[in-house]
């Protein structure tokens, strides 16, 4: 049981003066139980990558080991429907995919596809509508009535729902604001510790991969640049810079202090440690 | 989705891509028109000849023309089963059962089938050398005599300009949405009746929402910007004829002519 993809290589429109290779000889093994950020710039391949996680888009090349299937390039996968009953996948900007006349109709839609009866399906629903906090008032209202927010936890519930063990996620925060984006990435690592999902985020946002994910995968050029805990990636801002990538707060912090003299320990990773170092040095001085 | 060939842009550098948009839709015109003339099998030959010529001058492949032929086979398959029924004249060719087989059945399929032929060529040498700007630029231009008559040629044209720039962006929409229904367990080739309404509501009912918010957002865009229609405006591409452009116009004109003869002779 794991997630693993063996020299995958993907090339969209194959044949055709528009061809592009998006993947390129990618190996990676994602651990499971934990929330691995995949971070890269715009056309790097992250959506591309993730896509093929529920077999969406299927490889040119190569091999992917998820959970106890494996895909392999030529071959028509098997077992297709379960598989995407396993690994969850929301999309980017997920609100344009509701449809009912209602929310909970709407969330109950994916359940229903994957068997259950209706009773079922609405009771997964309601389950999954006050997980990502949205409240009774809402159930029965169509979901075009709802804010831009309540409407992006609307469609991640649709997902939720279907109670898949692998989640991934295509930018969940992007356009969302600050406090939704705070709390939308609580309820992801929550799920994870709670119910020991595995969680695969694709993001821009250093910050959130610093605070709730575990693992990084860096892509770049349809290529897997770098693959580490996230521990060991901010260690310092070296790496970060190295690859242009803008670190989080804390970690300029810290690079400040010690520009100015201050004795940072490395391990120090959070603001109250990072606090507490400041005031024994400046106390000290004092 | 992504693969649909017929009236695709293919940006390629070649004499026929650089002509005046407004001389490749009239001779366009004069093309299909010729095909229509009665003039027999010589004149689909001379027709043929030409658009085959143009091809290779625009450096299009026929594997490109043969494949937006494609979605036709169907249709021409049901004809000939139509015609195969129904047309009893001409000589019997294969006789199965009660069933008779007769010539002019294949000969009216086959003339059929080279005229679309011929339609998709000439059609294709158009749409694939002309960026689709151009294209309603040249339309506009070649509608502006008609405004006499209050025919709104400006507003046409940007009808037309405006849904060719969204076929992609709402293919792409399309193949989000799908995406991401058949993510939620949506199987979109397989299931009940029932199953499938569900699917395709699933997908029609994003992309209205999606299509009329995009239709609203240009409109405020465009008014934001100061769009009015039927003010008169400047241009930043002018159009202007070429000598490659009186070729062209001169080469269709001719194979017309020749076409009227040979329909004559008949």
């Amino acid at each position: 049981m794991s997630i693993s993809f063996e020299h995958v290589s993907h090339v969209y429109s194959a044949g055709t003066p528009y061809e592009y290779k998006a993947l390129d000889d990618v190996s990676v093994t994602i651990e499971e139980g934990k929330i691995t950020a995949v971070i890269g710039q715009t056309g790097s391949g992250k959506s591309t990558l993730v896509q093929h996680l529920n077999a969406l888009l299927l490889p040119s090349e190569g091999t992917i080991c998820i959970l106890d299937r494996t895909i392999k390039a030529g071959e028509k996968p098997k077992k297709l429907k379960s598989l995407r009953k396993d690994v969850g996948l929301v999309f980017q900007f997920p609100e344009y995919q509701l449809f009912e006349e209602t929310v909970i109709k709407d969330v109950a839609f994916g359940p229903k596809n994957f068997g259950a009866t209706e009773e079922e399906a609405m009771a997964k629903a309601r389950e999954a509508l006050t997980l990502v906090g949205l409240g009774q008032d809402t159930f029965e209202k169509s979901p075009l009535e709802l804010s831009g927010g309540q409407k992006r936890r609307a469609a991640i519930a649709g997902i939720l729902a279907m109670n898949p063990s692998v989640l991934v996620l295509d930018e969940p925060t992007a356009g969302l604001d600050p406090l939704g984006t705070i709390q939308m990435m609580e309820l992801f690592h929550s799920l994870n510790k709670k119910y020991q999902k595995t969680i695969l985020i694709v993001t821009h946002d250093m910050e959130q991969v610093f605070s709730h994910c575990d693992n990084v995968v860096v892509v770049e050029n349809g290529k897997i640049r770098m693959h580490a805990p996230v521990s060991e990636f901010f260690r310092d801002s070296s790496l970060c810079r190295e690859m242009n990538i803008l670190p989080p707060a804390l970690i300029r912090m810290k690079d400040l202090l010690v520009q100015y003299g201050f004795e940072v320990p490395q391990e120090v990773q959070d603001i109250d440690g990072l606090a507490k170092v400041i005031a024994r040095q400046v106390k000290h001085h004092g | 989705m992504g693969n649909i060939t017929l009236g695709r842009y293919i940006p390629l550098d070649s004499p026929i891509h650089k002509m005046d948009p407004r001389a490749k839709i009239m001779a366009m015109l004069i093309m299909l028109v010729s095909i229509f003339l009665p003039a027999g099998w010589t004149g689909y030959g001379i027709i043929f000849a030409v658009t085959a010529l143009t091809i290779i001058l625009a450096k299009l492949s026929f594997s490109f023309i043969w494949k937006a032929m494609k979605p036709m086979l169907f249709m021409l398959v049901f004809l000939f089963v139509i015609n195969a029924l129904f047309l009893k004249t001409g000589t019997p060719l294969v006789t199965v059962g009660s069933f008779v087989l007769y010539s002019d059945a294949i000969f009216q399929t086959l003339y059929i089938a080279v005229r679309l032929l011929l339609m998709v060529m000439i059609t294709t040498c158009l749409t694939a050398t002309t960026k689709p700007l151009d294209m309603t630029l040249g339309i506009e231009d070649l509608l502006k005599p008609f405004t006499k008559i209050h025919v709104p040629a400006h507003e046409i044209a940007m009808l037309i300009s405006i849904a060719l720039r969204f076929i992609p962006d709402l293919i792409e929409e399309t193949q989000r949405i799908m995406k991401a229904q058949e993510s939620r367990g949506v199987d979109l080739q397989e299931g009940k009746l029932t199953e499938r309404i569900a699917a395709i509501l699933s997908l029609i009912v994003p992309l209205f929402v999606s299509a009329f918010q995009r239709a609203e957002d240009l409109a405020n865009a465009m008014e934001a910007r100061g769009y009015a229609p039927g003010e008169p405006r400047t241009r930043y591409k002018v159009l202007k004829l070429a000598g490659r452009d009186y070729i062209l116009l001169g080469c269709t004109i001719a194979v017309q002519l020749c076409m009227i003869w040979l329909a004559f002779l008949r």
